[in-house]
């Protein structure tokens, strides 16, 4: 081997993107219809489980809605904003 | 006040007299009386710090436009009818496309009452003990609601 000849050695890594949830809180205005309303709108689920999502908000104050990568989280977060919804994005656990 | 669907999908509200239109403007003057804007509101909601100074930065304005835009534009709509009935009886029509607008400034007048006055469920609210702009306050809110869940049967479905 001449002295100038360079060992390469390359290694790589793969680990998981932690997604990212789409929490929506329960507030004092925002009509019950209305969160169903949205959620068929953004996330275009069907009226049963737009229902089930809006009374989870109703009921424990909060409920994760989505989940995936952040740039797409960011937008659905912005798009509830939009619609005045109390959303948040946190990085799921 | 009489508020009915239309066949276009749409909503007519018919005013009485000038009460009822000093009502409806009242819509627009309580949504603007919030003392923390919406957006702003919304984006304290943003803790993440990968995602919070952009969102400050970037979003925040774009939404508080939107927001500031609904009110101006449903205070026109709502302007430009009592003229045309000289702020007596009449009709003011919310089309469809006026759905959005209408509900954005009615939910920002809703918000900032509650900011203000800190109702609460509605059911639990004792009317005796409240002041006069307190219970007056209320009644608005009340009345927005109603229209709220007017377009939401009616127009946004």
């Amino acid at each position: 081997m001449a002295d100038s000849d360079t060992l390469t050695d390359t290694r790589q890594a793969t680990e998981l993107d932690m997604p990212w949830n789409v929490i929506i809180h329960d507030d004092p205005v925002n009509l019950m219809g209305y969160v169903t309303y949205v959620l068929k709108k953004i996330f275009a689920y069907d009226e049963n489980k737009a229902s089930i999502l809006m009374m989870q908000v109703h009921q424990k104050g909060r409920s994760v809605v989505w989940s995936g990568q952040l740039e797409k989280a960011e937008f659905y977060v912005q798009q509830l904003h939009s619609h005045q919804l109390t959303a948040s994005l946190e990085k799921s656990k | 006040m009489k508020a009915m669907p239309t066949l276009e999908g749409g909503l007519r509200i018919d005013a009485v007299d000038s009460t009822d239109w000093l009502l409806l403007s009242a819509a627009t003057d309580d949504a603007v009386s919030c003392d923390e804007k919406l957006a702003q509101r919304l984006g304290d909601l943003i803790t993440d710090r990968e995602v919070a100074a952009d969102w400050q930065e970037f979003i925040v304005p774009e939404l508080d436009e939107g927001f500031s835009a609904d009110i101006v534009y449903v205070a026109t709509r709502i302007a430009a009818a009592r003229v045309e009935t000289g702020g007596g009886p009449g009709p003011l029509w919310i089309t469809p496309e006026d759905a959005a607008p209408w509900y954005s400034t009615l939910n920002q007048a809703r918000l900032a009452l509650e900011e203000r006055y800190d109702f609460g469920p509605g059911e639990s609210i004792d009317l005796a003990a409240l002041s006069v702009d307190e219970r007056s306050g209320f009644f608005r809110s009340q009345f927005y609601c109603g229209l709220q869940s007017l377009l939401l049967e009616h127009v946004m479905c």
